[in-house]
């Protein structure tokens, strides 16, 4: 067993694709950011939360001394030159082993977060896998095949489509985030095979996945 | 063995009020004095020039009376206990005087950086003001410590977020300054939660 200190929320982006102009986490779905449902949704399970700010942190800084006054504020000034990786390195000040990484522009849900924090406590390095459904997927090759349920990962691969992809989402050891990588996964290849979980969540990254992501909010609770 | 020090603004961060108001509520100004520091801590004035307007108008009030006032001005808890159990590596970093903080000072236990006074003829006279920077660089070159951790909320604390490895604005008394945002590494808007971050470093 090994706890997990805190949670990294990596919030930085621009988020040019989807074009709102604010932050992709500050994207309101059914009257609520997608933030406070991370949130709210990580506190239960996570002694620490730390969301990681760039573009527009003024928005976000706001938002959390209105809703969400114990999570600590990261603000990572080089955001246009920088990627997730480095956000996510940065978020991770004061802690040392085991942190539980994630992008803020997802909506997942809580039963298969909390299910993924369970295992991620027994093993040293847990990657979220989902099913593949996002415009611009990083697909997995699992150990399981294609039709059962990914407890592995063998290979990220952008060309070769499966039916599951990265989810963004992994919990391991912050030393991961090497310096001048450029995608999160590529930090993670290195440690491959790696043992893995399926999250039901959605990925906000086009005005399409926006839809979609409201589409399947209704339809759980229909 | 990593040692870090940590260096903590005093009003409005380890108090959660400003001190300067409560003083002036003996002359019944605290509203007029609550303005020009509220002016002050987000920047509109230099520090220098509203702490001498302050300690002219407020050194009219008897040194004992200050230090009855100032023993009753409530401390953050959280912040105080982590204070009180790491005095060797906390410190305050304050423009206040240490002619009047001296009360709170043997509270916390710690060391003091400070603007300094001294009474002439009944009267404050102001010596010196700091500059919240030099702290921050008097701790490095004393080679006790290896990382040194700023927590601040104010205008003036700008300068010590800048010097230190880890700026934390702090808003858990009130917002922290947009300069002091801009100067920082982390915001923080709850003693609790600061307190347990400080502990994890």
């Amino acid at each position: 067993m090994q706890i997990i200190e805190g949670a990294v929320i990596a919030c930085a982006g621009l988020g040019s694709r989807l074009g709102m102009g604010m932050p992709k986490c500050m994207i309101e779905v059914d009257g609520k950011t997608l933030l406070s449902r991370l949130i709210e949704t990580l506190q239960p399970l996570i002694p620490r939360i730390h969301v990681v700010v760039g573009y527009r942190e003024e928005l976000i800084i706001e938002h959390c001394s209105q809703h969400h006054r114990d999570v600590v504020i990261v603000r990572n000034p080089e955001f246009r030159t920088t990627n997730t990786a480095h956000s996510l390195r940065l978020g991770s000040v004061g802690m040392l082993r085991k942190v539980l990484y994630m992008d803020g522009d997802l909506i997942i849900e809580p039963a298969s977060l909390e299910n993924f924090v369970d295992t991620a406590v027994k093993i040293p390095l847990l990657i979220g896998v989902t099913r593949a459904k996002s415009s611009q997927a990083v697909f997995v090759s699992t150990r399981e095949g294609d039709d059962a349920l990914p407890e592995s990962v063998g290979a990220f691969q952008r060309d070769l489509a499966t039916p599951w992809e990265w989810a963004n989402v992994f919990a391991g050891s912050p030393d991961l985030l090497v310096e001048g990588t450029r995608y999160v996964y590529e930090c993670i290849d290195p440690c491959l095979p790696a043992a893995a979980r399926a999250l039901n969540l959605h990925e906000v990254d086009t005005p399409e996945d926006l839809e979609q992501a409201k589409i399947w909010m209704r339809s759980r609770h229909a | 063995m990593s040692c870090t020090a940590f260096c903590f603004d005093l009003d409005g961060t380890l108090t959660t009020t400003e001190i300067l108001p409560c003083i002036a509520a003996e002359l019944g100004v605290a509203g007029e004095i609550a303005t020009l520091t509220r002016l002050t801590m987000g920047g509109l004035i230099p520090f220098e020039d509203s702490m001498r307007l302050r300690t002219l108008i407020l050194g009219q009030v008897p040194l004992a009376r200050v230090h009855e006032v100032i023993a009753s001005v409530p401390m953050a808890g959280e912040l105080f206990d982590f204070v009180r159990c790491n005095v060797d590596r906390c410190f305050v970093v304050t423009g206040n005087l240490d002619l009047w903080i001296a009360p709170l000072v043997e509270q916390l236990g710690c060391q003091v950086f400070s603007s300094r006074a001294i009474l002439m003829d009944g009267m404050v006279r102001l010596e010196s003001i700091l500059v919240k920077d030099e702290a921050v660089h008097q701790l490095r070159a004393s080679g006790r410590f290896d990382r040194i951790v700023a927590v601040g909320d104010g205008a003036n604390d700008v300068a010590m977020l800048h010097a230190a490895d880890l700026g934390i604005a702090y808003g858990g008394v009130h917002a922290p300054a947009g300069a002091t945002i801009q100067a920082a590494n982390l915001v923080i808007h709850d003693a609790g939660t600061l307190c347990k971050l400080l502990k994890a470093l």
